[in-house]
């Protein structure tokens, strides 16, 4: 196969796993959301509700595709677009085993934060070509936060950086295997000197998908649906799905970078290589959880306003930050 | 002119009448300037009637710097029924069908200010029963009440878990209401003379084993709400409003005590089963949103304590004195009011000695949170109007009648 | 509670065409149109420091006007009566009582009267050409309307 054929069918799979991914976590924070609300979720189509994601997603796709006619249509056109493709393209690093991955690159984890950090600029977009202002505020929201908060995001993961020695992702899952007296798992959550790393980490990556209770830019009691507002049909699932889809790169992100990726420490090493599903499932299931705690948290808190969004990112993290990285940098140093 | 207007403000309607666009309306008293010396334009904003928490149909016309907000225009009506001109035609017994509808989330409230008003000028003597059952439909009323306000509030935050906890026991609310009234929501249960039925067999267990559990979820809530960092930082010292304020815009009920008002109908000016009652009357400090969700926590508390009460003490005899079935009462003029879930209903009753009233005014205490509203909103952030909204507890409803 | 009437013709000796009585609502002081301003002014210097409320009444002949009083300082209740004529102006009391700034304007389109003096006189619950409704001259549906039905 040539060179072009086999990047399509990457990309393709990764689109496939993009949709799918979109579908099923859809189904999954209606169900996740009810049972934390004490009702059922879905219920009526297919087994439990399966199937009703799969008709939510038939119905966007035959939903009259409206178009306010003060819009500015090119922007209003493009926007979707450009907040789905850098989303699928951060999947592009994402190491789903030692094999299973769509390039090996070695700034993975550069590319993966550039590759998110373009989505605001999408919802920007989004927001100004709405000609709304509900929605304008919203795309206003969403590019404050993504600059407060793209520094921290990437600041918070620098000891990580500088202890492996690698940004590629699949050289960082590496040096997580192996146990600590045979139990303890060798993640990077069980050391001590990442655990304020893993904290910044938590909130930037919160901020930079818009989860609760970070949910600014779309923040529905606030300013309606933000930038979304004027969206419909597919244009809106577009902008939905990449939401989700993020919320998966940095679930996966922090399984990779903090959670020892797709290896379990108690399996040994050759069975990675005999089954080779099992780093894949490994790894979607530690990111699942990931997704899950991320729902809990939405069906839980109040959202937070955001001066004081902006004030914790600029006065709080960074400076956190940055203090951590000459800490971390001392103590590796030492330590090797 | 208005033209002009329209183009550079968006929004004609602020520029209609007899303002001239350069000089701000009523509620706009800052004038747009520049911030550090750049030069920004103000947006104007329509905040409703149709916005997902507007709390119905309530309308602001909001003018911001960004997201602070420069003023406020309170523009309300979208849900005017007439309620004044309609019970103008409705016989006495019917009237409690409209106060329903007024404030429809405590409709007991708004009949009971009604028939209270009606008894003033009728010969009858209220049996010790329809004052304590009347008592015991407003209370149960106002939890429910309340539990929509705190679950709104959540929502208002952004969290939605409260909204559907309340409802849980909103739902047993309503359900014993429907088994004391017949209805869930419009329930014309409290008349003039007394109320329309006995309380239920089987009621009185029923209402213990919610009040078995209530004060426990109570605590849970407030714990869940209440006990969030985040949604104390949300709360705390926005939307102020000292008693000076209070007092000039009218504010009533648990706005008003939130401001170290101790004002309450209920213990000021007794009436139906209240002064046999035990009860406190919660008081905030500073009237801050945080003060007034305090308050409405405290009042839902006391609400529970008041029900074990009254189903303990429920005395004996008849539910209703004897009326005409045709209630005419003799002409002339009453006002009563009663501490209604969101402060004070009053209702000012004309009657002309024939089977309509003459004239009814239904003083509606949202109206007069609302219009405060104009006043302390500027200066806070859009995130924090709905906070202020949500908190000041306000009912279309009742406001527009 | 009830204020003493005596107290309050004492506060309101200087207004004549008032009178002061205890009625089924409470103390009703009656004051001409044109000294309601004042009265008010004067009431808020003397305590009452809340207008909880504000309605009219159409009496067939002419309009009263009914402002609630209330001291929160003192626990005590006035009401304050005037008249006005279909069609005339009433002076607004928005300056004293901030609360009767939308009662004012409800009060106003509902019955047909003018305002003078409110910073912001506009229709507040009816859209503009809606007659003045609580008028008893204005029917719930006209004779048409109801033989449509």
């Amino acid at each position: 196969m040539s060179v072009f054929a086999i990047s399509a069918l990457k990309v393709a799979a990764a689109l496939g796993l993009m949709l799918a991914n979109g579908v099923i976590m859809i189904y999954m924070l209606r169900k996740v959301l009810g049972h934390l609300h004490i009702r059922l979720g879905p219920m009526h189509v297919g087994w439990k509700g399966t199937l009703q994601t799969v008709m939510d997603v038939l119905k966007l796709l035959t939903k009259e595709d409206i178009t306010p006619r003060a819009v500015d249509r090119w922007l209003f056109r493009l926007a979707p677009a450009v907040v789905f493709v850098p989303s699928l393209m951060a999947y592009a690093a994402l190491p789903f085993s030692d094999t299973w991955r769509v390039t090996d690159l070695d700034t993975g984890l550069l590319y993966t934060f550039t590759a998110l950090s373009l989505v605001p600029i999408g919802i920007l977009m989004a927001g100004w070509a709405s000609a709304n202002k509900w929605s304008l505020l919203g795309g206003m929201r969403a590019a404050a936060q993504q600059i407060a908060y793209e520094v921290p995001l990437l600041l918070s993961v620098l000891p990580i950086v500088m202890l492996v020695g690698s940004t590629n992702l699949g050289t960082i899952v590496e040096a997580q295997q192996g146990t600590l007296l045979g139990v303890v798992p060798r993640w990077f959550i069980m050391n001590p000197l990442f655990w304020p790393t893993f904290l910044i980490f938590v909130v930037a990556a919160l901020v930079e998908t818009n989860q609760t209770p970070f949910d600014l830019s779309e923040g529905e009691s606030e300013i309606v649906a933000g930038f979304a507002t004027e969206y419909s049909a597919m244009k809106f699932g577009l902008l939905f799905l990449s939401e989700f889809s993020n919320q998966f790169i940095v679930s996966a992100l922090g399984v990779t970078l903090f959670f020892g990726g797709w290896t379990l420490p108690w399996l040994p090493h050759s069975w990675y290589a005999a089954v080779p599903i099992l780093g894949p499932a490994i790894f979607i299931t530690k990111t699942y959880l990931g997704i899950f705690i991320m729902m809990w948290i939405r069906g839980t808190f109040p959202r937070v306003r955001i001066d004081q969004v902006m004030q914790l990112g600029w006065q709080r993290l960074i400076p956190v930050s940055l203090v951590w990285i000459v800490f971390s940098g001392i103590v590796i140093k030492v330590w090797s | 002119m208005t033209d002009r207007c329209e183009e550079t403000l968006g929004v004609g309607l602020l520029c209609e009448g007899q303002h001239d666009p350069g000089v701000p309306p009523a509620g706009l008293r800052r004038s747009p300037s520049g911030v550090d010396g750049l030069t920004t334009e103000h947006l104007i904003i329509n905040m409703g009637p149709q916005h997902p928490s507007t709390h119905g149909v309530l309308r602001l016309i909001i003018e911001v710097d960004g997201e602070e907000i420069v003023a406020v225009e309170v523009s309300v009506g979208y849900l005017h029924r007439g309620i004044e001109k309609l019970a103008e035609h409705r016989r006495y017994d019917a009237v409690g069908t409209l106060m329903d509808r007024g404030d429809y989330v405590s409709g007991m409230m708004g009949e009971l200010a009604f028939a209270l008003a009606a008894e003033q000028l009728m010969d009858v003597e209220v049996p010790r029963k329809a004052h304590w059952l009347r008592s015991l439909a407003s209370e149960l009323n106002r939890l429910a009440s309340h539990l929509v306000w705190y679950g709104t509030f959540g929502l208002d935050t952004g969290a939605m878990g409260q909204f559907l906890y309340a409802m849980r026991e909103r739902e047993a609310l309503l359900d014993i209401l429907e088994a004391l009234s017949g209805q869930r929501m419009m329930f014309n249960y409290i008349r003039p003379g007394g109320v329309v039925a006995d309380m239920p067999l089987g009621l009185t267990e029923q209402i213990r084993t919610f009040l078995s559990t209530f004060d426990t979820y109570l605590d849970e809530y407030h714990q869940l709400l209440g006990g969030n960092e985040i949604f104390q930082m949300r709360v705390k010292g926005i939307g102020t409003i000292d008693r000076q304020m209070a007092l000039a815009f009218g504010l009533t009920g648990a706005n008003l005590r939130a401001a170290g008002v101790d004002f309450d109908v209920r213990r000021a000016r007794p009436y139906a089963a209240y002064p046999e009652l035990d009860f406190e009357v919660p008081l905030g400090t500073t009237g801050d949103a945080w003060d007034r969700y305090i308050v409405r926590m405290g009042e839902m508390r006391q609400s529970a304590r008041m029900i074990a009460q009254l189903i303990d003490g429920m005395p004996e005899g008849a539910f209703t004195a004897k009326v005409p079935r045709i209630i005419r009462p003799n002409a002339g003029e009453a006002y009563a009011s009663v501490e209604s879930s969101r402060g004070e209903t009053g209702i000012h009753l004309f009657a002309d000695g024939t089977e309509h009233p003459y004239r009814m005014h239904y003083r509606g205490p949202s109206l007069f949170a609302a219009q405060a509203l104009e006043e302390i909103l500027p200066g806070h952030l859009i995130a924090d109007a709905v906070m202020i909204v949500g908190s000041t507890d306000i009912m279309l409803g009742e406001l527009d009648r | 509670m009830r204020p003493a009437i005596a107290d309050i013709e004492r506060l309101l000796a200087a207004f004549e065409e008032t009178t002061v009585a205890e009625e089924t609502p409470g103390v009703v002081a009656r004051v001409s149109l044109a000294d309601v301003g004042d009265v008010l002014a004067e009431l808020k210097s003397a305590g009452y420091e809340s207008l909880v409320d504000f309605d009219g009444m159409d009496t067939g002949e002419l309009i009263e006007l009914t402002y609630r009083m209330r001291s929160y300082s003192f626990d005590v209740e006035l009401f304050v009566k005037t008249t006005v004529a279909y069609g005339g102006t009433i002076e607004s009391v928005w300056y004293e009582y901030p609360s009767a700034l939308m009662p004012e304007r409800e009060t106003a389109e509902l019955f047909g009267i003018h305002l003078a003096g409110h910073p912001n006189p506009k229709r507040l619950l009816t859209t503009d050409g809606v007659a003045p409704l609580l008028r008893k001259d204005v029917p719930i549906r006209t004779v048409e309307e109801v033989r449509a039905r």
